[in-house]
């Protein structure tokens, strides 16, 4: 059962991740790019976390796609449907990927994950919340400095001196 | 009066009733029995307690009264009842369907108008049925260079997105949930993230303008007012300690939650309203600006889809805040328990003159509840109320409640008007967010007073 879902997953992940690559039409891309992200969610379901597969479904699949899907509606149709073919390029890019996959999958294989129990409970999230507000908060305190700090870059860049007051 | 159907007469409609019963025995007769004789004559028939069961043995205890209790009972904690029609997808559709005929009339009401006034005798009530048909034999209309498996798909996605998200709504307790999920209110999260992308999808995909412009408002408001709507409702999160709906429900059975974060539920029912795209926020399908918005070019039964989907999102977004501001299903339990002489020996049904006659076995009587033994323990007075006592109970605050949010959710429609497009995004940028950070910090200081929480007072 468990391992039917994980190959029905990984089709959906990886398919949907070749279709997001080779679909003519950007706006299909990225509903293709969607259904990766989301397969990515399921095998975190699959993992025992589903804490972090809802983020996933809720930041990736909610917030990323629908900006990539804006940005993709308002670029002129002309350039959505430009066909620019280079196999020379093509069959070098599958190489490339296919040389980074084996390396991985070295790295990953030599690294001692095969001795790893799977039947061990899974950790839950209120103790990794609980490690993050008493062990590790100076790392939250930091990271959250860091956001605000950039959201108030981002605020003062994105000000504008021409603009009208307040019209309400 | 009518042009459409000229001819119509009781007697012809009721001529082509009979018709059609009279060639369906024909042709059952003729042809559908002998067939299934043919099939069951190749068919292996399962033996159970030593009997052949025959199709005339499984009408049998189809039929027998002692055995049709237990089968309900069965069918009403199977998985497919939840998802279908209890606390899933049926009930949701009919508050939808009450919500939709409560609507019109109270519009009505507050505007000095009438309303749907003539179908069904009182009030217009078979209105609804009315309309329905009247989508249903309608014939759906594709515009010629819309982009078509999209088109065809955005509604079907939309009504199945607010389903899940139905099915995340706890009703009673117990467990009377679709998907007990621990992480409840995330998964409500990532389930409202879809909504936004179906708008657009379908808007982008109608290749026409009015949908386009709907689709991108709805698309800024949808997305602006859920940062508000998560963070209003983390201050709940921060006092219960817990995601899970269920456990949110049963935290508040002393009080709820909205006594403590009032800011809270007023910012999560503002963006709420966004959500929903309804008056004073209903920017996407603006009906005097861009004629329906993203709605424009659906039309027939597709359009049918999206009302149901977007009436079965409000009746989710009405239980969710019943769920986390109201308390859900608590309230005083008034519903009497059942005599256990019922359980035991069986309705004792008398004569006229009052000595019993006849007694009546039903096993598994207490239809509902899942274990008959919390009867022996309520008259033992271990147990305070059965689980039978808690579901109906439950289920009657929860709805009463539910309804009660969905009146306020309407009421705006009489009252104001629509506001600019900067506007709400100020409302929603400035006013709400802030708003949703003070709620939190109640919230903190709450549980480091140590008021509420792990060790509070409370």
């Amino acid at each position: 059962m468990a391992d039917a879902l994980f190959l029905a997953i990984s089709v959906l992940t990886i398919g949907s991740a070749i279709a997001a690559l080779e679909m003519r039409s950007l706006v299909y891309g990225s509903i293709a790019l969607m259904g990766t992200l989301g397969g990515v969610a399921g095998f975190y379901v699959m993992l025992d976390s589903p804490f972090v597969a809802m983020f996933q479904l809720a930041v990736y699949v909610g917030s990323i796609a629908v900006l990539i899907l804006f940005t993709v509606m308002l670029v002129k149709r002309e350039l959505i449907f430009k066909k620019i073919e280079d196999p020379k390029r093509k069959f070098a890019g599958i190489g490339l990927m296919l040389i980074v996959i084996l390396a991985l999958g070295a790295v990953i294989m030599d690294s001692g994950i095969k001795t790893i129990s799977t039947d061990s409970d899974p950790v839950d999230f209120r103790e990794i919340g609980g490690d993050f507000l008493t062990y590790y908060w100076p790392a939250l305190i930091l990271m959250a400095l860091i956001l605000a700090g950039s959201v108030m870059g981002a605020l003062v860049l994105a000000r504008r001196e021409d603009t009208i007051e307040n019209e309400q | 009066m009518s042009v459409i159907a000229p001819k119509f007469r009781l007697g012809y409609f009721l001529k082509g009733i009979f018709d059609n019963a009279f060639w369906i025995l024909t042709i059952v007769t003729l042809a559908g029995i002998p067939a299934i004789q043919i099939v069951l004559f190749y068919l292996e028939l399962p033996v159970i307690d030593g009997e052949l069961l025959t199709a005339f043995l499984a009408f049998t205890w189809l039929f027998n009264p002692t055995m049709q209790v237990p089968l309900i009972k069965a069918l009403i904690y199977s998985d497919l009842f939840r998802i279908v029609a209890f606390p899933g997808f049926g009930f949701a559709a009919l508050i939808a369907a009450g919500t939709i005929f409560v609507e019109r009339k109270m519009l009505a009401k507050l505007q000095l108008r009438v309303g749907p006034f003539y179908c069904g005798k009182v009030e217009g009530i078979l209105q609804l049925a009315g309309d329905g048909l009247k989508l249903i034999s309608k014939e759906i209309i594709i515009p010629a260079k819309a982009d078509k498996p999209l088109f065809w798909a955005a509604p079907v996605l939309f009504v199945g997105t607010a389903a899940a998200f139905v099915a995340l709504i706890p009703v009673a307790p117990g467990g009377w949930v679709v998907a007990d999920l621990d992480v409840g209110l995330l998964a409500v999260f990532a389930v409202i993230g879809f909504f936004p992308i179906i708008t657009i999808l379908s808007a982008w995909s109608a290749n026409s303008k009015f949908p386009f412009i709907g689709g991108i408002r709805a698309l800024h408001q949808m997305v602006s007012f859920e940062i508000p709507l998560i963070l209003s409702l983390l201050g709940v999160v921060i006092l219960t300690g817990t995601l899970n709906l269920s456990e949110i429900v049963e935290s508040q059975s002393s009080f709820p939650w909205i006594i403590f974060m009032p800011i809270g539920a007023i910012v999560f029912f503002t963006t709420m309203l966004a959500e929903l795209e309804r008056i004073p926020f209903d920017l996407p399908e603006a009906e005097s600006e861009i004629v329906a918005g993203w709605l424009t070019e659906f039309s027939g039964m597709m359009y049918g889809l999206v009302q149901l989907g977007s009436y079965l999102k409000l009746y989710a977004f009405a239980a969710l805040f019943v769920i986390i501001f109201l308390g859900g299903w608590t309230g005083p339990v008034f519903w009497p328990p059942l005599e256990t002489e019922i359980i035991t020996e069986g309705i004792p049904i008398p004569n006229y003159a009052g000595d019993p006659i006849l007694t009546v076995n039903a096993p598994g009587l207490p239809l509902l509840d899942q274990d008959p033994n919390e009867w022996v323990l309520q008259q033992q007075g271990e147990l305070q109320y059965t689980s039978g006592q808690l579901l109906v109970s439950g289920v009657i605050w929860f709805v009463l409640k539910t309804v009660g949010v969905i009146f306020f959710i309407l009421l705006p429609r009489g009252v104001f008007p629509r506001i600019r497009l900067d506007m709400l995004l100020h409302i929603g940028w400035y006013k709400l967010i802030g708003l949703s950070f003070v709620n939190i910090f109640i919230a903190l200081g709450l549980v480091y007073a140590g008021v509420i929480g792990p060790g509070g007072i409370l």
